[in-house]
């Protein structure tokens, strides 16, 4: 049984048109890191909010490591699923860092040790320690995005999603997020990152589920979606730049610098 | 020499109650027509350089403000943001931030800039067309700005801004909300801009846009620059490589122990890893 899996879902905003056509949106996902891709309007937020019954479809089921979530209150559903909104701004309100980052875990009433653990962990690994009693809105965009997805850590939870986490991100920031979510993968956590930077689906995400108009055009090995130029060109998608330059030289297929190198040597 | 659009000099600044300065010892000189990138990590000062030519640093913020900062020749001290919007406009990192929440439809929101500086109304509404089909949003043209995605949110916080039609553009990231498609729409408009003569400084983490698209490259670390001058000359110093990281490029022909100067952009890349190493 897979891991997250939606069967037939139907959605719209109020006034709004489907955003997942007739049939609905039919996925299933396996533990591990996944990255879910596609243009503006692609309908990738709107899943991930679903996901944790943020929106409610109108029909159709979707079942989150073993939950229904038609059956699930959202503040149940965050025991089980950490989840960062685009925005941080959209997330963040208390006055430091470390009560922002200790709500989730406080308000689902874990016993406090696990909180310390689950706090001090999360705080770690997104590069905040030392900024633990900063206010979050005295941190730069970026910061405050880190300061997100640990509140989102915090809690231990089995699935994370991730709503463009590498969004105003430098270069040391994007690899600790390489490793921050390869870790959680190979922890057996079921990671979504939704995102346009394609070089980072090539450096950290093995799958790749594509979306385009709201259907589901591609779900597999992240390596066979960049080889598809059709369907590149159809969700409106530009391969990493390793790829490109692959291409350029006529090596074959790589989708991250690791890969390009030992192929360039051979 | 081209006339100077943007002059720093001996710059430093400090926000209100901040312990330090968020950039020191800045000096730097933007010729009228250039279009420069400005990169570097987080906390690097990239958008306080950008609020300090808008003016908003210190007006809006307060803080402690040495040097000079020249805009148009006219220094910021001696001008207010307002007046300063008519030839400078400042695209926020968070579009959020931008737009008026005064307007409840899009081509509201574009004629506001124009309507607070007592443009004439048909003059507006020329302008106003002119810039949502500039940016793409003109089908949007009756929906409430809350009611846009991030991506649409940021055109159209563009698109407020060419109303103005400014001199000079500071650009904070300009394409973080949008798709490839979105992001090479709103690159060719800026290409568009520049070819005109704007003046455009643009911050960017994506190393490998701001190769192809900005002559000139200005890095800066914990509120200083860094280097400054052409992409392949900037991203070749080693001070560089080690505090702002590199284009994917740039990084692969290192790893590869290709020889110096490396490539920064697709196309040299390309030819440097097909070229024998002797």
């Amino acid at each position: 049984m897979p891991d997250i899996s939606l069967e037939k879902v139907l959605f719209s905003y109020p006034g709004g048109v489907e955003v997942y056509p007739e049939p609905g949106l039919t996925l299933a996902l396996e533990s591990g890191v996944t990255a879910l891709v596609g243009e503006n309007g692609a309908g990738k937020t709107t899943l991930t909010k679903l996901l944790i019954g943020l929106l409610r479809p109108r029909s159709g089921d979707i079942n989150v490591a073993g939950l229904d979530v038609s059956k699930t209150t959202v503040a149940a559903m965050a025991k089980t699923v950490g989840y960062t909104f685009q925005n941080p701004d959209d997330q963040l309100f208390e006055r430091t860092v470390k009560a922002e980052v200790t709500f989730g875990p406080r308000v689902l009433k874990r016993p406090p040790a696990d909180v310390e653990r689950g706090v001090a962990a999360a705080i770690k690994a997104c590069g905040l320690a030392g900024k633990e009693d900063v206010h979050p809105h005295d941190l730069g965009l970026s910061e405050r995005k880190w300061v997100a997805i640990a509140s989102a850590l915090a809690s231990e939870p089995s699935v994370v999603v991730l709503d463009e986490p590498t969004l105003g991100q430098d270069y040391p920031s994007r690899q600790r997020l390489r490793e921050l979510v390869m870790r959680l993968g190979s922890e057996g956590k079921i990671v979504l990152v939704v995102t346009h930077d394609m070089d980072f689906v090539g450096e950290a995400c093995p799958t790749t589920v594509v979306l385009s108009h709201g259907a589901v055009r591609y779900a597999g090995p992240t390596s066979n979606a960049f080889g598809d130029r059709a369907l590149l060109k159809e969700a409106g998608i530009e391969p990493p730049h390793v790829t490109e330059l692959a291409q350029a030289i006529g090596l074959r297929q790589c989708v991250n610098e690791a890969e390009f190198l030992a192929t360039w040597r051979r | 020499m081209i006339e100077p659009a943007v002059v720093f000099e001996d710059v430093g600044y400090a926000y209100q109650e901040a312990p330090r300065e968020a950039v020191s010892d800045i000096n730097l000189r933007i010729g009228a027509g250039e279009w420069v990138g400005v990169t570097g990590p987080t906390n690097a000062g990239k958008s306080t350089l950008c609020l300090l030519a808008m003016g908003l640093a210190p007006h809006f913020f307060g803080g402690k403000l040495r040097g000079k900062v020249t805009v148009l020749g006219t220094e910021s001290r001696a001008i207010k943001v307002i007046e300063r919007s008519t030839d400078v406009g400042l695209l926020f990192q968070n579009p959020f931030t931008q737009i008026s929440g005064a307007r409840e439809r899009v081509h509201e929101e574009v004629a506001f800039g124009p309507e607070c500086h007592g443009v004439a109304p048909a003059e507006i509404e020329a302008r106003v067309g002119e810039a949502m089909d500039l940016v793409g949003i003109s089908a949007l043209a009756a929906r409430h700005p809350l009611d846009l995605s991030g991506g649409q949110l940021q055109r159209l916080a563009l698109a407020s801004l060419l109303a103005m039609r400014p001199k000079v553009l500071l650009l904070d990231e300009p394409t973080s909300q949008l798709d490839p498609a979105g992001t090479a729409a709103i690159f060719e408009v800026l290409s568009g801009l520049h070819q005109s003569g704007i003046t455009i400084v643009m911050v960017e983490h994506r190393l490998e846009t701001l190769c192809e698209l900005c002559p000139r490259i200005v890095a800066m670390v914990t509120g200083r620059i860094l280097a400054d001058g052409a992409p392949q000359e900037v991203f070749n110093r080693e001070v560089v490589q080690e505090r702002v990281g590199l284009p994917v490029y740039t990084r692969l022909a290192r790893s590869a122990a290709l020889p110096a100067p490396r490539p920064v952009r697709l196309s040299e890349s390309a030819k440097a890893f097909r070229t024998p190493i002797a």
